[in-house]
């Protein structure tokens, strides 16, 4: 087959001129031209929305879910198949609104896939209702009042979820995106990275300048260190992240604010329970000799032995 | 004993929590060595202590037992409650062992009791003026319907038992189920060796437990002196060298690891979850299995996910499942449809329970056949299997897998909570004779592959999620060939017809007698039922033979794709008025789904929604009333 070092596919991309959403899509496809998986390795998972169509527009495997559902369907190919990389590609309103409860799963099981959320704090494909990101009191320009729900915390709903990985970018400065985005899928463990973007069609509030005016890098600050090196460190760098995480306003950081490498994934709890899994996950084992089931009467014996009873006459 | 039959039948009784459940292992164990077929059933609160359970036992020297049926020989209480809720139950010469302690306990008293039992207990006693304590249900039971009391003062026999082994009287208060098993092994006949192979068979390696509930059951042999033998039920002489002892729930478990299942994921709900954490037990298969690793059972945060980690599974290829109930299964349904439209070979297991809403979450029913059937928006081709007992449940729950990987579908495997909850003897299945069938799995992809290219054909060639060379697109919105989405009139036109003819596919390649499955051949009436009114029904048939009445039963085991001509042909061998639908619903689903396939409009309909199952002579009863033209529609309501 033909690999395409840029993960391009022929399709035309129908977002709005000028959408986050571009940036994310090129920061993704430049990631992956630099890792360089072959297609057939990777998996991308989304929901529903305008971000949902972005694994049609990247070429390798492609999953485009239910709305706010990415994460279990991702969830179920990453066990079967831990060789994959996984990345999920998911609106705010579908992995926090709908999907809500899902990505707070995700976190307890600190399963090694990448999410990212498109978060422009507006739904765009049902035209401009307004997000679980969004700010209470804000009127975007199609709401027709101002929003009176309270506005979920994308990072600190993560640090406090259990993911092992936390980092924020912005949609239209691609080459700090595309180095998070390598980061988070170099992480073994879950990790989120909140991209904030601009929805030129219904967010007239939170726009590209907007954002440039505040974004400033935490790279950048002084004396910043997000990363777990020892399990002790834990708790002081998950209270450092949570402070960070509720900056908003005049400045609004960007980059990792949580990296934790010390802690195992599901698959690795698996494993110690089967110790086979990583070689023969649940994709990878044989399940028939010939037609015929791997189970014969004998072993069917040995395994059930606890349901058997020999009748003694 | 029942002069009909050779069988002895008992219920055991008593709060939920105090090891009825236990009991009812033990016994039906020591039964099942001595070469007995058992028949265990038990209905139970939504409840962990408190609130009276039952167990009805069935064993058999002969025939294998597949229904309850009224009229227990023995009537075994831990408690006042299981008293009044039960005496009315007992037949001529029924044995009714309680604990004299109880004796005169006030009806008024049971606090546990919902209050309409209460009530109508009441009105029953009152009614013929006997009091309403547990003494004048007793005399009921005794001059009313022809039944002995005896009584065993409990708490003398726990005291005996704490001095012997020098515990607690409060210790040995959790002994108490020991002694309903032992006095009923010792009234039917078992010795106190064969009472052991029971203990030993449920406690294992634990010995001291053994020993402990042996030098119980010796005491209580001692009490009980006088009832040895009174009921021994005849020697058995056809058994098999050996069986299983198993549960719906346990039973799919098996078949599913036989027939490979690599994933399952799921959420805790009744009756559903135990065959999940069944397979979590056997999880680790590697030492069994020559090149098979483990299967990953997966507790999800709720059902949504539960059918999507299973639909993320089933694309790389694993053999994937989900098992749950009703509630559990409304929330599948949108993610059913996106396996619909993906083709992916998913299989849903669904174990019914009272509905709607939470319902009678631990009773049975049949209630979902429409929500298998219909639910999910748009039109996506599903299978949709029934299984009527344990040994069909085995072999469904890997045809299951089959028919989704060869039709490349999502499979709706229905069963309920009374199979799943009903414990029997099995024999063995045959392994040989079971095939795996992946259907057109390719290993590696074509040049040029397109997941769904089907050059005309309604079955593509498939190939799994991150196999070498092959890039895949799946999406929810209808696709092209690549599965991109794509809204052109045309491709919508050609796609959804090729999906849809799956169905056809199938319908013409899965025989039309296996999926409707005729049982005997008397032409007087046709019984017509699913699930696990095949037992009753079958059971039924047999009584009624001796009315003079010889009829058949038509077991429907397959609802998409519907046998509907075959189906047609039996029925056209009856007079409408001699077909009669047995169903645990009020709506008799699965006649209207025949009249739906065939255009035969049911005249004769023998329901039951109680939440409890149907039992033979009820069925027996009102079969007859349809036959004798006195009814068109019984409504059944028998057990507590």
């Amino acid at each position: 087959m033909v690999l395409r070092a840029d993960y391009k596919t022929d399709l035309w991309v129908d977002w709005c001129p000028g959408c986050g959403d571009f940036g994310i899509l090129a920061a993704i496809q430049k990631a992956l031209s630099e890792l360089k998986p072959k297609p057939w390795q990777v998996a991308i998972v989304s929901g529903i929305g305008c971000s949902g169509k972005t694994p049609h527009f990247i070429y390798s495997n492609g999953i485009h879910t239910l709305h706010g559902r990415s994460i279990p369907f991702a969830t179920g190919i990453k066990l079967s198949n831990p060789d994959l990389m996984v990345i999920i590609d998911g609106g705010d309103g579908d992995l926090l609104g709908i999907g809500a409860g899902h990505f707070v799963a995700l976190g307890r099981r600190n399963l090694d896939i990448t999410v990212i959320i498109h978060d422009n704090q507006v739904y765009g494909l049902t035209k401009g209702q307004a997000s679980p990101t969004l700010q209470a009191g804000i009127k975007t320009k199609a709401l027709p009042e101002p929003n009176i729900q309270d506005a979920i915390n994308p990072i600190a709903l993560a640090l406090t979820s259990g993911y092992t990985f936390v980092a924020r970018a912005f949609a239209m400065d691609i080459d700090h995106l595309e180095e998070v985005i390598k980061r988070a899928i170099k992480h073994k463990g879950a990790t989120v990275i909140d991209v904030l973007q601009p929805c030129v069609t219904y967010n007239d509030i939170y726009t590209t300048q907007w954002y440039r005016k505040r974004i400033y890098h935490l790279e950048e600050e002084k004396g910043w260190n997000p990363i777990v090196e020892r399990p002790e460190e834990r708790y002081e760098k998950l209270g450092n992240a949570l402070s960070k995480a509720w900056e908003w306003g005049e400045r609004i950081p960007v980059g990792v604010f949580y990296e934790d490498r010390t802690k195992d994934t599901i698959t690795d709890r698996i494993a110690q329970r089967i110790p086979s899994y990583y070689n023969k996950p649940p994709s990878k084992q044989a399940i028939e000799r010939y037609g015929k089931p791997l189970l014969d009467d004998a072993k069917f014996r040995e395994i059930f032995a606890s349901y058997l009873v020999k009748v003694e006459k | 004993m029942d002069e009909k039959s050779s069988e002895m039948r008992i219920l055991l009784g008593g709060p939920q929590g105090t090891g009825l459940e236990t009991a009812s292992q033990i016994l039906a164990a020591a039964y099942a060595i001595g070469g007995y077929r058992v028949y265990s059933m038990r209905e139970y609160f939504s409840n962990i202590k408190g609130r009276h359970s039952y167990i009805g036992l069935r064993v058999n020297p002969e025939k294998q037992p597949l229904a309850p049926i009224e009229g227990p020989h023995i009537v075994a209480g831990i408690d006042a409650e299981t008293i009044f809720t039960h005496f009315t139950e007992a037949i001529q010469d029924t044995i009714i062992i309680y604990d004299t302690r109880v004796f005169k306990t006030k009806l008024r008293s049971i606090a546990s009791m919902e209050k309409y039992f209460r009530d109508r207990v009441r009105e029953t006693l009152e009614k013929s003026n006997y009091d309403t304590t547990v003494e004048g249900a007793l005399r009921y039971a005794s001059e009313e319907l022809g039944a002995k009391s005896i009584g065993l003062d409990y708490q003398a026999i726990l005291n005996d038992f704490s001095q012997e082994i020098g515990i607690s009287k409060y210790q040995a208060q959790r002994y108490l189920n020991t002694i309903l098993v032992a006095t009923i092994a010792n009234i039917t006949g078992l010795s106190l060796d064969e009472l052991k192979r029971g203990f030993k068979r449920r406690f294992g390696s634990k010995v001291e437990i053994i020993e402990d509930n042996m030098k119980l059951s010796a005491i209580v042999y001692k009490f009980t002196a006088d009832l040895k033998d009174k009921i021994k039920i005849p020697t058995p002489h056809h058994s098999p060298d050996e069986y299983l002892v198993v549960n719906g729930n346990e039973v799919v478990a098996m078949g599913k690891i036989v027939g490979g299942l690599r994933f399952q994921s799921y959420y805790p709900i009744t009756p559903a979850s135990d065959e999940s954490f069944m397979l979590e037990t056997h999880e680790n298969l590697e030492n069994y299995v020559d090149k098979s690793g483990g299967i990953v059972v997966l507790q999800t945060e709720d059902e949504i996910a539960a059918i999507s980690a299973a639909i993320g599974s089933a694309l790389t290829g694993a053999r994937s499942a989900t098992a749950t109930s009703g509630p559990g299964f409304d929330l599948m349904v949108e993610a059913l449809g996106w396996a619909g439209i993906n083709e992916v070979p998913v299989v849903i297991t669904y174990y019914q329970r009272g509905g709607p809403s939470t319902g009678l979450p631990t009773r049975g029913g049949q209630q979902d056949l429409f929500s298998a059937l219909f639910s999910s928006h748009g039109e996506f081709p599903r299978i949709v299997i029934s299984s009527g007992d344990h040994e069909e449940a085995f072999y469904d729950a890997i045809t299951a897998i089959n028919w989704a990987e060869k039709y490349q579908t999502p499979v709706i495997h229905i069963l309920d909570k009374f199979l799943a909850n009903t414990t029997i003897t099995l024999e063995l299945p045959h392994l040989e004779k079971i095939a795996i069938e992946r259907g057109d799995l390719l290993q590696a992809p074509p040049p040029n592959y397109k997941r769904f290219k089907k050059n005309g054909s309604p079955i593509a060639p498939r190939v799994v999620l991150g196999a070498e060379n092959a890039v895949i697109w799946y999406a929810g919105d209808e696709h092209d060939e690549e599965g991109h989405i794509i809204e052109d009139p045309i491709n919508r036109l050609e796609m959804h017809e090729l999906r849809m003819k799956k169905l056809e596919i199938a319908h013409q390649e899965i025989p039309q007698e296996e999926r409707a499955v005729l049982y005997g051949s008397g032409e007087d009436f046709l019984l017509v039922g699913w699930g696990s009114t095949k037992g009753v029904a079958l059971e039924a048939i047999e009584l009624l033979k001796r009315e003079g009445y010889k009829g058949a039963y038509l077991h429907l085991r397959v609802f998409e794709p519907f046998p509907k001509e075959y189906v047609a042909k039996i029925l056209s061998r009856y007079k409408p008025e001699k077909i009669i639908a047995v169903e645990s619903n009020y709506e008799s689903m699965a006649a209207k789904v025949i009249t739906m396939n065939t255009g035969f409009i049911f005249k004769k309909h023998i329901l039951k929604w109680t939440g409890r199952p149907i039992y033979v002579k009820e069925l027996s009863l009102a079969t007859l009333r349809i036959l004798e033209g006195l009814s068109s529609r019984e409504v059944l309501s028998y057990g507590a």
